[in-house]
């Protein structure tokens, strides 16, 4: 508050910031806190005001490098007098167990460019009842007791996993947040001991609309009633629901419910109306309707900015403030098709330490040392060493074996109905042949439409780990079968890339789609996948192929390349051209003349 | 029961609000343990997690051996005690898989998130029944047995065939009406309420049921190995499974151990084809054609019209 009384908005938003923080403090059960739009600036002030309230502690931050080794357990060295010694311990993520220790904060500056551990850990663990950790040699099982603070940008909310998202109960738009923000005041914790009342959680279903989620009603209902609990009050009633949707963010409708108490929100102060009105009306994650939600009141903010004055090429002013917390609803953008996937980034070649952990070698360094495994060859030798203490020479150390993981990829996806007698398309697919060559990419070959195929209404499919794998080749000179399931093989291209990027994860720096065909599917996905045909079919193997193709135009475009090579065939010549705008990617002449 | 260690608790089975599919699969899977497993899909926050969690807490008075998705191999095939390595003592570490036989299930949370090489060694054992184990210093064969229960939101990726078949029954959670949902956020709020008091007539209550479900679920257990199955249902069920063009046979077998399981926890004499039908979608839905290849796992009026015909028959 300004020292005249009059609310002004930087510091209502540090108000509605700290309160949020406070119940997340208060209860283990809103243990997810999501900002979106916070000014990055902002993350380290931000997370030491919730390490205060949480009672202090050091934040863990989480990024873009975070690995499962790194999260779940923790080697100590200690230097002593005879040498170094080593502890395997619980992990950033779930050590701290004392009783009395503050719960641990865990802070991730970006949602969208946490590794795939980090959000596979954030699933595991934010709100969860149960933690289970098993991770070399460490078995342990207790309620996680961390509490995440995350921001993310409003506008890439819908690219992340809906799955992820959902597990963050507090949200918070601070858009516009302006140090200083206030000393910290330890919370409480524990669940509140706070009954909410009847008419409370029909109000949280008033305020949410129908629809939603039920880990949204109940993030709502908990949040009222931390928030009763922090006001000191005997009970959460609707006016708590009020305020709590008000803390939120969310739009609350201007009549107070007929057998609320005295009404606490002016101690929360609303958010400003939203400035973003998006073009197109909400769209689900599948192309399922989003219940409506009513129109934010277009009242005047409480502060109006001055003009902005931009820096650089980047627009001035303050970021709009959203007009939901659950802005992953009205994502315009269609969502990653790995959405558990690392941000892009270049590795430093195939010496990278990120594959999965398959085994362990002899170590030539220090890095990646599997602690496990060299402790066990160090104990064979305890004996003969007569050492009155445990101990590790150098001969001991192992490192981890990882899985090899291409930096790489090619998806050849060849339909053999489009290819005849003069043509020998291995000319237009040469320059790809040869990148995946020179750059040792992994290749995965789908066929469509071929004579030999286990079922000529789906695509076969193989992995190879290079173009030089003899079945690639054999590939390319397959006879034509009947059926042209080329939603299948797109699909199952789309399946691929998904795995791709979700096993290498930040590994994987680039994969080539290239589709050889003339675009006239005649298979339906659905008989694909039923394996059962059905009498009228029309376009819908062209319209099949059109909508798979789009989940790969999706994915990461940085990373992700598509070209059609187009055989130039006379009927329906549109079709290939079609089909690489659906990808997204270029149109190549298979050759010079039409067929 | 509710109150297991470390800080967890799990709301008390008897007190999940709906998803009675789900609860009657792990309730015959727990009366025949040969079902193999169930697997439950479904949207985010339907309960999947908790009712696995509490049905282990009311059945067996502690939570399932569970195999979280980032896994270690040493910490699922077994290893050795590190703490007593150093200390030099050679003190092997049972892993996961290990554990899982002694006490029947395997839980896996987020199933579909699960790295290849883990379902590589699980699929190895499950399909082979000998977990054997050389490495590290370590020389072992053992035969293992135990069911798999998977939980997962298919939003996020599908099963390989391979592992899905493994599950003996397979059933989709629900999105709750609106009287079920608000029935849901009290018990779950009263949950949290009656946790922070000493003593609770509300969690003795709870328990309670629990103990009166599992007193039911042990008598079924007892009698369903005795209860006749005549050759009408058995013929039925073969030809259901062929209207649906069940992949493999294991369907047929599981959805007649299931109709069993179903037949002794409703105190019949015998398994009829009333008790097969309704257990017919949870054994063959994931064992479709299109299922197997990573379409929908609904069961629809289709599929219910499809074996409805055969039945209506009988």
């Amino acid at each position: 508050m300004a020292t005249d009384g009059t609310p002004t908005e930087p510091e209502d938003l540090a108000a509605r910031l700290t309160l949020a923080l406070t119940c997340a403090a208060a209860d283990p059960a809103l243990s997810g806190v999501l900002l979106f739009d916070l000014d990055p600036r902002l993350i380290d002030p931000v997370a030491r005001l919730f390490a205060g309230i949480l009672g202090g502690g050091t934040p863990v931050m989480l990024g873009a490098t975070s690995r499962d080794e790194d999260l779940w357990t923790r080697t100590r060295l200690h230097r002593e007098r005879d040498g170094i010694s080593f502890r395997t311990e619980p992990g950033p993520l779930v050590g701290e167990e004392g009783r009395g220790a503050p719960p641990p904060l865990v802070v991730v500056p970006d949602l969208t460019r946490l590794s795939v551990a980090g959000m596979r850990a954030a699933v595991q663990l934010v709100g969860a009842d149960v933690a289970v950790v098993e991770h070399t040699g460490l078995s342990r099982t207790a309620r996680p007791r961390g509490r995440w603070l995350a921001a993310c940008p409003s506008a890439e909310a819908g690219r992340l996993s809906l799955h992820l998202l959902d597990r963050f109960a507090v949200r918070l738009s601070v858009a516009g947040l302006r140090p200083p923000l206030p000393d910290p005041e330890p919370a409480g914790r524990g669940a509140p001991s706070v009954p909410v009342t009847d008419e409370a959680l029909d109000r949280v279903r008033t305020l949410l609309g129908g629809g939603t989620g039920v880990r949204r009603e109940l993030a709502l209902a908990r949040l009222a009633r931390a928030v009763a609990a922090v006001r000191g009050e005997p009970t959460a009633t609707a006016a708590h629901c009020d305020a709590a949707a008000r803390l939120m963010g969310l739009t609350v409708p201007e009549a107070p419910p007929p057998t609320a108490p005295a009404d606490p929100s002016p101690a929360v102060p609303p958010p400003a109306p939203p400035k973003r009105i998006r073009p197109e009306p909400p769209r689900g994650r599948a192309g399922e309707a989003v219940p409506e939600r009513e129109a934010a009141p277009s009242a005047q903010p409480l502060l109006d900015t001055g003009p902005a004055e931009p820096i650089g090429s980047a627009p001035g002013g303050t970021p709009a403030v959203l007009a939901t917390p659950f802005p992953e609803d009205e994502a315009v953008v269609l969502r990653d098709f790995a959405p558990l996937r690392s941000p892009w980034q270049r590795t430093a070649g195939p010496a990278s330490a990120r594959g999965t952990v398959v085994g362990t070698r002899r170590a030539g360094n220090l890095r990646d040392l599997a602690y496990v495994r060299t402790v066990r060859e160090a104990a064979v030798h305890q004996r003969l060493r007569r050492a009155d203490r445990f101990t590790i020479s150098p001969v001991d150390l192992h490192s981890h074996a990882r899985a090899g993981a291409p930096e790489r990829m090619l998806v050849l996806v060849l339909d053999h109905t489009c290819r005849d007698e003069d043509w020998d398309w291995q000319d237009a697919l040469t320059p790809f042949l040869q990148w995946a060559y020179t750059e040792r990419a992994a290749v995965q070959t789908i066929e469509v439409g071929s004579a030999l195929a286990a079922d000529e209404l789906r695509a076969d499919s193989f992995p190879a780990r290079s173009v030089l794998d003899p079945r690639v080749l054999a590939s390319l000179y397959r006879q034509a079968g009947r059926a042209t399931p080329l939603a299948h093989g797109i699909e199952e291209a789309v399946r691929v890339l998904r795995r791709a990027f979700r096993q290498h994860g930040n590994g994987l720096t680039e994969a080539w789609v290239v589709v050889v065909t003339d675009g006239r599917g005649n298979v339906p996905l659905s008989v694909s996948h039923g394996g059962r045909t059905t009498d009228a079919v029309g376009a819908a193997g062209v319209t099949d192929a059109l909508e798979a193709a789009r989940r790969i135009a999706a994915m990461d475009r940085t990373r992700v390349h598509t070209a059609v090579v187009d055989p130039a065939r006379a009927a329906y010549a549109h079709l290939p051209g079609q089909l690489a705008d659906a990808l997204g990617g270029l149109v190549i002449e298979g050759r010079g003349e039409p067929g | 029961m509710t109150r297991a260690a470390n800080g967890v608790h799990i709301l008390p089975y008897a007190r999940v609000v709906g998803q009675a599919e789900l609860k009657l699969a792990l309730q015959l899977n727990h009366i025949v343990p040969r079902i193999g497993g169930v697997l439950i899909a479904g949207p985010r926050g339907t309960a999947k997690s908790t009712l696995v969690r509490a049905f282990a807490l009311m059945a067996h008075g502690e939570l399932p051996v569970t195999l979280p998705i980032n896994a270690t191999d040493d910490r699922v095939l077994g290893g050795w005690d590190l703490d007593a390595l150093i200390r030099g003592e050679a003190r092997p570490q049972p892993g996961l898989l290990e554990e899982a036989d002694g006490k029947g299930l395997l839980y896996v949370d987020e199933v579909n998130l699960l790295d290849d090489h883990l379902v590589n060694i699980i699929l190895d054992v499950v399909s082979t029944g000998v977990l054997s184990v050389q490495r590290e210093g370590l020389a072992t064969a053992k035969h293992l047995s135990f069911g798999l229960v998977g939980t997962m939101n298919p939003e996020e990726g599908g099963l390989r065939p391979q592992l899905l078949d493994r599950f003996g029954l397979m059933v989709t959670a629900g999105q709750l009406d609106t009287d079920a949902r608000r029935h849901m956020l009290r018990t779950v709020l009263d949950f949290e309420q009656e946790l922070t008091k000493q003593e609770s007539d509300w969690l003795a209550a709870a328990e309670k049921d629990d103990a009166d479900v599992r007193e039911r679920l042990t008598d079924a257990r007892r009698r369903a190995p005795y209860l006749h199955v005549p050759d009408d249902v058995l013929r039925l069920c073969a030809a259901a499974a062929e209207q649906v063009d069940a992949v493999g046979q294991r369907g047929e077998i599981v959805a007649m151990l299931a109709a069993r399981a179903l037949a002794a926890l409703e105190g019949a004499d015998e398994v009829g084809p009333g008790h097969l039908r309704r257990v017919l979608p949870m054994a063959l839905r994931h064992r479709r054609p299109e299922t197997a290849h990573g379409a929908v796992f609904d069961w629809g009026p289709d599929d219910e019209a499809q074996v409805g015909e055969l039945f209506g028959t009988v």
